[in-house]
């Protein structure tokens, strides 16, 4: 039996913090945001995929009336590359555009349409280069073409270095993987499967498009909103990319930000900073820089188009010996977040099951089209598409039910995985059960119609989260015993202020009501990786619990003189510090204050109550031969998905009928939140990634830029309330903050396999890319039924 | 420049405009009402959803001129002070919004289905919402959020 729980505010669905503010309209989003005087920007694209700027004549524009500022790629406006891991990118580009989209001039203007027209007149010489789109030609060792002829001279992040390939020119980074001797124990094998899929790509398509606005204020320092996930990674990028000091620099990311899912890696905000410091004189004009539906959709970061290669040996009764795989990133003209996306798309297979021989190589490389980077997953989902279609045909051949080729395989308590690492906080086993279970799995259900066949698939899927990693929080206490958060994790909708509201509620014993979470502001919010990795629950959690500790310890000092008593002694509720068990020796908070003549309270010293922690995981670097370490991650979340799809042999269609998603998040610390980020992660991105989503291009142009045909699922899409369960498991993580790890990320990494699966179930097919559309279905069962 | 006059969340407004103004920037840009917010500027999504006369559209297709002498509802007219309406407390409650962005949208097109069929079935939801694009959610519990204010 579990202990009743104890807690006040963890473990609880307590209502969205910000969502009175978002169901009356009043949520304030940087894409609403104006300033007196502002200005509108707008970028001029590149049409070609890969060519040499010969000249750019912006005198047309510049003469129409309402412009104020054009800028084009040079010192003056982006001196320095920058980027993730590899200093790859200027704000415009310079010599070379690399993609169809490519930024290569600006124009602020007094309205949107002035902008429009200005930029249509700027007038653009370039020489057509070869262009190379496929990943396999762009990873030879002679590819039509070679997009970073310097790329060994560019800047890179000492803290995870990107390895580049000496004899393949357009691998931004590679990473391995040995453990024991794969080649060998396929020798020994019963039996080997090699194949190889892959994954479209897709965009995010978060509601809200990127937006950005800059504004040069009366010191001439540069103050940026914008819509990033990561507030000090964009202060970084703008501060270097002009050769700036940091402190030269302020972020401020608005409260509400419209979504993110991996993909606020954008240039509006870098722009708009172009163009507000370009102007001349003072007073400079703040600027606004939001994309169009179109500019966002065909030009801003996606997931890559992935190849997967997997070669697997088995004995006969199911036991996997070897795994040997190839994961290759089609990454964009510039690396982005995808130099990580191309290494640690290695996780989810390295940690899935017991394989005593495990290799593996992946590589992100470069292509002409626009940056691939970060999308919910992180890679994850594109490796376990092939990892966990594998495990099916496997499980077909030996005629072993999927599920217990799972469960006998699958990682476990104390298991080691591929990087020698020792397992904890595994929940692979209770989510196979949990998800079977909801899906009555085993059990066959016919359609209406003969030719309405159904099927059953399940998968298993882990997450894990970032290292290294640091997150600070600091906690004021004011006056009135509000507690107040400074954080610069983002809330992008997943719900973070209102976890953290719960936490610091359940430490200082408040209501919910006496919390405030601040907006991330770089002049105000201290340091944080980034809100993403799944990683703000465990990192952010931690840090804020040990800044709630630290200002508690501060109070209770103070205290401790009024009531005479020990701090040992002292805890606080309800706004009073009071002696343990005896809540009439307490004081009110605010009386710890001095009221001041002239007004305000103030401490006799130390200023004002202000907690403050850093909660810092350095983890422990992957040797760079055989990818061991004992620490490559933060923690594993687990997930098993269950599907049952219903196949129309006469049109191809595809209905998902029935979904079971089993998240093993730790500690949900709010399930209903933790509800919402799986149900998004199946239903949405899942089932989108897995039947709908691509991004279709021609000679790097985007032929479905608009949402009428790059197809997001709708309310029609999804499984009705009925036959979706969303199940949420607890395996403690000994580091979370009351055993919590996260959630987000590891909700789409299955999805693509089950529904695969099951759908083979249905009609006998494999399918091994994505999406698995109507007319891929119709050819492939041409003539079988 | 034309004069615009039109009833906006119980409020008669007259307003010299830009004839090309569309009514989600008249909205939005002119009367600062932000909650109808652009999420594609071409009908596709739904985020911009306000009712004309008690009918949901996408004010991104038409243009501010079209609702002269008309009523317009949107997500700021809906609560009545602070006490909001069941369906924006259903949405609360129900945990069916994220990022918030299609909410007002949302909430609108829910608001439209309500007033015409107040006990719609979850396939009706379903139909009535399928305009409006969430990328957060999977509709999993706005339709839940829906189908509880209808049975209040």
């Amino acid at each position: 039996m579990k202990a009743k729980e104890k807690y006040d505010h963890i473990g609880k669905s307590i209502h969205n913090v910000n969502a009175k503010a978002k169901v009356t309209g009043r949520a304030k989003y940087c894409s609403d945001m104006e300033f007196p005087g502002m200005l509108y920007g707008k970028a001029k694209r590149s049409p070609y995929a890969h060519a040499r700027i010969i000249s750019i004549d912006t005198s047309k524009a510049e003469s129409l009336p309402g412009v104020k500022t054009v800028i084009v790629g040079g010192e003056e406006t982006c001196p320095f590359r920058y980027g993730a891991g590899v200093g790859d990118e200027f704000v415009l580009a310079r010599e070379k555009a690399l993609f169809v989209g490519d930024p290569v001039a600006a124009v602020a203007a007094e309205s949107e349409e002035i902008a429009q027209e200005a930029v249509d007149l700027i007038e653009v010489e370039y020489e057509e280069l070869p262009a190379v789109f496929d990943g396999d030609e762009a990873f030879k060792r002679n590819p039509p073409a070679i997009l970073h002829e310097n790329l060994k001279s560019y800047q890179t992040l000492r803290s995870v270095p990107p390895r580049f390939d000496e004899k393949r020119p357009n691998v931004f980074n590679y990473f391995r993987i040995r453990r024991n001797n794969a080649e060998s124990a396929f020798k020994e094998a019963d039996l080997v499967f090699e194949n190889r899929f892959e994954t479209a790509m897709i965009h995010h398509v978060q509601m809200e498009s990127h937006c950005g606005i800059a504004s040069v204020d009366d010191t001439g320092r540069l103050v940026v909103w914008g819509t990033s996930s990561k507030p000090y990674g964009m202060h970084r990028d703008i501060a270097e990319s002009r050769g700036l000091p940091l402190s030269a620099v302020r972020v401020i990311i608005p409260t509400h930000v419209g979504g993110s899912f991996g993909g606020r890696d954008s240039k509006a905000e870098q722009i708009a900073a172009s163009l507000a410091l370009a102007q001349k004189g003072y007073p400079k004009r703040p600027v606004k820089v939001k994309f169009t539906r179109e500019e966002h959709l065909s030009t801003t970061t996606t997931r890559a188009h992935y190849i997967v290669d997997i070669k697997t040996g088995v004995k006969k009764d199911g036991t996997i010996m070897a795994n040997e795989m190839r994961l290759l990133l089609v990454g964009g003209a510039y690396a982005g977040t995808g130099y990580l996306t191309a290494r640690n798309a290695a996780f989810g297979p390295a940690a899935n099951y017991k394989i005593p021989n495990f290799s593996l190589d992946a590589y992100g490389v470069y292509t002409n089209q626009r940056m691939a980077g970060a999308f919910r997953g992180f890679g994850n989902a594109e490796s376990l598409w092939g990892m966990e279609s594998q495990m099916d045909i496997i499980a077909e051949a030996l005629d072993i039910d999927p599920l217990k080729l799972r469960l006998k395989n699958c990682i476990d308590e104390g298991d080691l995985n591929a990087f020698g690492e020792t397992m904890h906080s595994v929940g692979a086993k209770e989510c196979l059960h949990a998800a079977a279970e909801a899906i009555e799995w085993g059990k066959k259900t016919e359609g209406k119609a003969p030719h309405l066949k159904r099927g059953k698939g399940i998968a298993l899927g882990n997450k894990y989260s970032i290292v290294p990693s640091a997150s600070a929080a600091i906690i004021k206490v004011h006056p009135d015993g509000l507690v107040e958060l400074r954080t610069s994790t983002v809330d992008l909708g997943q719900g973070s202020s209102t976890i953290f509201s719960q936490m610091i509620a359940e430490q200082f014993k408040i209501p919910i009501s006496k919390v405030r979470v601040l907006n991330p502001d770089t002049d105000i919010t201290p340091f944080d990786l980034g809100t993403a990795s799944s990683r703000s629950t465990f990192n952010m959690g931690n840090a804020i619990i040990k800044a709630c500790r630290d200002a508690k310890k501060q109070l209770f000092e103070l205290a401790a003189k009024e009531l005479e008593a020990a701090e040992n002694d002292l805890e606080t509720a309800d706004s009073k510090v009071f002696v343990k068990g005896s809540p009439e020796r307490g004081i009110h908070i605010k009386d710890l204050f001095i009221p001041m003549v002239i007004g305000g309270y103030t401490l006799k010293e130390g200023a004002e109550i202000i907690g403050k922690a850093t909660y810092y995981l350095p983890g422990v670097m992957p040797d760079p031969e055989t990818g061991a370490s004992e620490k490559p991650a933060a923690f594993y979340m687990f997930v098993a998905q269950t599907a049952e799809v219903e196949v129309d042999t006469q049109t191809g269609k595809i209905r998902v009928l029935k979904m079971a998603t089993a998240n093993d998040c730790g500690k949900a610390i709010n399930p209903m939140m933790v509800e919402g980020q799986q149900d998004g992660g199946v239903l949405s991105m899942g089932i989108g990634s897995t039947l709908l989503e691509e991004v279709i291009t021609d000679n790097g142009v985007m032929l479905n830029p608009q949402l009428a045909d790059y197809k997001i699922p709708t309310t029609l899409d999804c499984p009705d309330l009925d036959d979706y369960k969303s199940i949420i498991i607890e395996t403690a993580h000994r580091d979370g903050p009351w055993g919590a790890k996260g959630v987000g990320e590891s909700t789409m990494v299955s999805t693509a396999p089950a529904i695969a699966n099951a759908l083979y179930d249905a009609i006998g097919i494999r399918f091994y890319d994505i999406p698995i559309t109507p007319e891929k279905v119709l050819r492939a069962i041409k003539g079988k039924f | 420049m034309e004069t615009l006059g039109v009833t906006v969340n119980g409020e008669h407004v007259e307003s010299l405009i830009d004839p090309k103004t569309t009514l989600q920037n008249f909205l939005h840009d002119t009367l600062g009402l932000i909650g109808t917010k652009e999420g594609c500027g071409s009908g596709m999504c739904g985020c911009c959803t306000v009712l004309v006369d008690g009918k949901a559209v996408k004010s991104c297709l038409i243009l501010a001129l079209q609702v002269r002498g008309k009523t317009v509802l949107t997500i700021e007219g809906l609560a009545q002070g602070e006490t909001l309406d069941p369906l924006q407390t259903a949405f609360i409650e129900n945990g069916a919004l994220q990022c918030g962005y299609c909410t007002p949208g949302m909430v609108m097109s829910g608001k439209a289905l309500l007033e015409e069929n107040p006990n719609p079935s979850e396939q009706e939801i379903r139909q009535a919402l399928s305009g409006n694009l969430c990328r957060c959610t999977g509709y999993d519990k706005i339709v839940k959020a829906v189908l509880s204010a209808s049975e209040k």
